[in-house]
């Protein structure tokens, strides 16, 4: 992107060497727009926005919004009928927005307590309460709202030449370095079995218990899953007008139906929405971008999936463009959270030339914790980003590390030893390797394992023979390989831990535990979500504090000088 | 389901992988401590024993009650009746539900194969409520003559 229309200079005008530096800033680089209300083109703050109101007759919302039930659109109906409570509608309503939004920010009222009013409050209410917020105070509410009370991070594992070795070795690094989801997906899509394949091998050799998803079209990535080749699925978008929703080909029915179906699969799921999905698909119907994202959570509650990655997640151009549109951002984040869900908070996509936008753009995420602060994070340089480029990459990583050491804010990652990130490379291509010949799929060279062990993108790689792979890829299809097959396959070539972390994690989906809301596994298998792990937040000295041997561990850095001898490092 | 009233269990139960493996079977009737890697080894397991049950499911929803989840635990309690559908069926019907995909008389023969073959009243609920909404939203496909479908 690069500015258009360049302001008119006359032939003679001259610049100082101040703006000429400015000017060359990458910040400049940047798209900012007008605000266009008319249009949607607006954060938050738009006159054409509904005003809040709910009427009950007889145990059913008639009312919603200043609309009667018989002009409903089929989110109104949706919400309506689904997501706000009945019972106390009226009541919730009742409240001042100012006393709601002090109820969020106030340490001596409880998580629970806040919930209990806003499972009543429709759209507009919603949104009155947050527009009385600042920045400051969407992140005080984020810290209490969050519904695990452990924070953690999610990371993008991908391939530009969709290369299942390269998968591997970067899940297993990432795994290692913290990442608690790993997703990927593809430059080719019929590549995909090959990459799930490896992206879920490759995780379970870095940390067990990483939960891995491909992100594809509803349908293979339902199959996937099924087959137990993928742990979670999150590309499940929803939109805030109907007219979008059903240019997307879908309804808040269908996606409901389909949110039953991976439940009953006991595969753990989200929704995926945000922030300016709407005005850049082209029908806002004229209502603010935040007013519709608030529409997307709440019809996402009231599907019952247990989440949702929001944060503008691939329209974050839009909402950065606007005035107000990364707080706008940040509030939507808290929406999510405030109505119970988990929320995946975006960060994930490049957005701005600026180092300083970019590591602003996260801080309202990352300083209060939330369930998963990007979703995700770039655990592959950017040039290998399937998903468009992340708003972090590798080249960050000890940027990140350096923050959470900075602020004693735990971002879901650390700093790992080199010799530690290279053994978990190579052992990841190494079973990927005895995984591939063990379903006789094209071989992996031990020099494309070599590679995997040192290489930092794609290019590093040896070429694979596509058309092999792709057969390869079909033939896991037809044959109807499945997770147990991968456990088989690493069990046989004495990759036993792996092999075990692979099955417990496909034990899991007959316990359904995961499904719980903000669930993620743990390094010894325990699932942890917002029913044991809940956030409990109360105040200074209460809730999360990062402490004991998890501060310790993110202390480490690459280069941190030793107290006792100052002529060499530690870590 | 099984003529044992489900167990009442708390939020203290979860997670029942730890708390209660007692409760947890896979769909052949396996407890849920069977599926270890002797068993994947020997062969004695099939992707069909990694799958959740209609029970578990239930437990699951009460958990999520329990936790003040209303809407999840009716999410549980569609995917139990879900369980039994196989999963081409379940993409065909997801398919069925998209915009403009069936006329209103599809989506009632939908809702009454889901009652009647796999006993799903809560899952036929939703099909039945997103067919007055389609017709009133003008999201149903319009009946053919003679070709339709």
């Amino acid at each position: 992107m690069t500015t258009t229309a360049p302001r008119p200079t006359g032939a003679a005008a001259k610049q100082s060497l101040r703006t000429e530096l400015l000017e060359a800033r990458p910040v400049n680089l940047d798209g900012f727009v007008e605000e266009w209300p008319e249009k949607g083109l607006v954060a938050m703050e738009s006159e054409f926005d509904p005003a809040p109101s709910v009427r009950v007759e007889d145990g059913r919302i008639v009312e919603l919004d200043g609309r009667s039930r018989n002009d409903f659109d089929f989110m109104d109906t949706f919400i309506a009928n689904h997501a706000i409570d009945v019972a106390s509608a009226e009541a919730s309503m009742a409240i001042p927005s100012a006393q709601i939004a002090r109820m969020l920010i106030d340490p001596g009222v409880s998580r629970g307590e806040v919930l209990a009013v806003t499972r009543g409050l429709t759209p507009a209410k919603v949104l009155d309460v947050v527009k009385l917020m600042n920045v400051v105070e969407i992140m005080q509410g984020m810290q209490k709202m969050r519904a695990r009370r452990t924070p953690a991070n999610q990371g993008h594992s991908t391939s530009a030449r969709d290369n299942p070795i390269q998968v591997a070795a970067d899940a297993a690094e990432g795994a290692l370095r913290g990442f608690a989801e790993l997703e990927t997906t593809l430059g080719v899509l019929r590549y995909a079995p090959l990459v799930a394949i490896a992206l879920q091998v490759g995780a379970q050799v870095g940390r067990g218990g990483v939960l891995t998803q491909c992100a594809l079209e509803e349908a293979t990535e339902l199959e996937l899953g099924m087959r137990g080749i993928t742990a979670y699925a999150e590309t499940i978008s929803i939109y805030g007008t109907e007219s979008v929703f059903v240019d997307g080909d879908d309804t808040p029915w269908s996606k409901s139906f389909l949110a039953a179906a991976y439940a009953s699969r006991g595969i753990k799921m989200r929704f995926t929405s945000g922030t300016g999905s709407e005005v850049q698909m082209g029908n806002a119907e004229g209502k603010s971008m935040l007013y519709l994202e608030i529409r997307c959570i709440l019809m996402a509650k009231g599907a019952g999936v247990q989440g949702l990655q929001n944060g503008s997640i691939s329209c974050i151009g839009v909402p950065g463009a606007v005035p107000g549109g990364l707080r706008a951002v940040a509030a939507e984040n808290l929406v999510a959270s405030m109505v119970d869900l988990e929320c995946a908070s975006g960060n994930d996509q490049s957005f701005s030339h600026s180092a300083m936008r970019r590591t602003a753009r996260a801080m309202p995420q990352m300083l209060p914790g939330t369930d998963f602060v990007c979703s995700g994070y770039s655990s592959v340089p950017n040039a290998d980003n399937m998903f468009a480029g992340s708003n972090f990459d590798t080249e960050d990583f000890d940027d990140w590390n350096t923050i959470q050491r900075d602020f004693q804010v735990d971002g879901g990652l650390r700093h790992v030893r080199e010799d530690e990130i290279l053994a978990a490379r190579n052992k990841a291509a190494r079973a990927l390797q005895a995984v591939f010949a063990h379903l006789d799929l094209p071989p992996i060279t031990d020099d494309e394992i070599e590679a995997a062990t040192y290489a930092n993108s794609s290019n590093d790689y040896p070429l694979r023979d596509v058309l092999a792979d792709l057969k390869g890829a079909q033939s896991v299809m037809d044959r109807e390989i499945t997770g147990l097959d991968l456990v088989k396959g690493l069990e046989s070539a004495g990759f036993h831990d792996v092999a075990e972390n692979l099955l417990t994690v496909l034990r899991q989906r007959v316990s359904g535990d995961l499904l719980q809301t903000s669930a993620v596994l743990t390094a010894d298998f325990t699932p942890l979500s917002a029913i044991n792990d809940p956030n409990d937040y109360a105040g200074p000295g209460t809730g999360y504090r990062l402490q004991g041997e998890r501060w310790e561990q993110l202390k480490k850095l690459r280069h941190v000088t030793s107290s006792t001898n100052p002529e060499t490092e530690v870590g | 389901m099984s003529a044992q009233p489900p167990p009442e269990l708390t939020a203290a139960d979860y997670p029942l992988s730890i708390n209660r493996p007692d409760l947890l079977r896979t769909p052949s009737g396996k407890p849920i401590t069977a599926l270890t890697m002797d068993a994947v080894v020997s062969g004695e397991l099939s992707a069909t024993d990694l799958r959740i049950t209609p029970e578990t499911l239930q437990l699951q929803a009460q958990l999520a009650d329990a936790s003040g989840r209303p809407q999840l635990a009716a999410n549980f309690r569609r995917a139990a009746e879900m369980t039994a559908i196989p999963d081409a069926e379940v993409l065909a019907m997801y398919n069925a539900l998209r915009p403009r995909a069936s006329t209103g008389a599809a989506l009632e023969e939908m809702a009454d194969r889901l009652e009647r073959t796999y006993s799903a009243p809560v899952c036929a609920a939703l099909v039945r409520e997103a067919a007055e909404v389609y017709g009133r939203r003008d999201l149903l496909a319009r009946p053919v003559a003679d070709s339709d479908q």
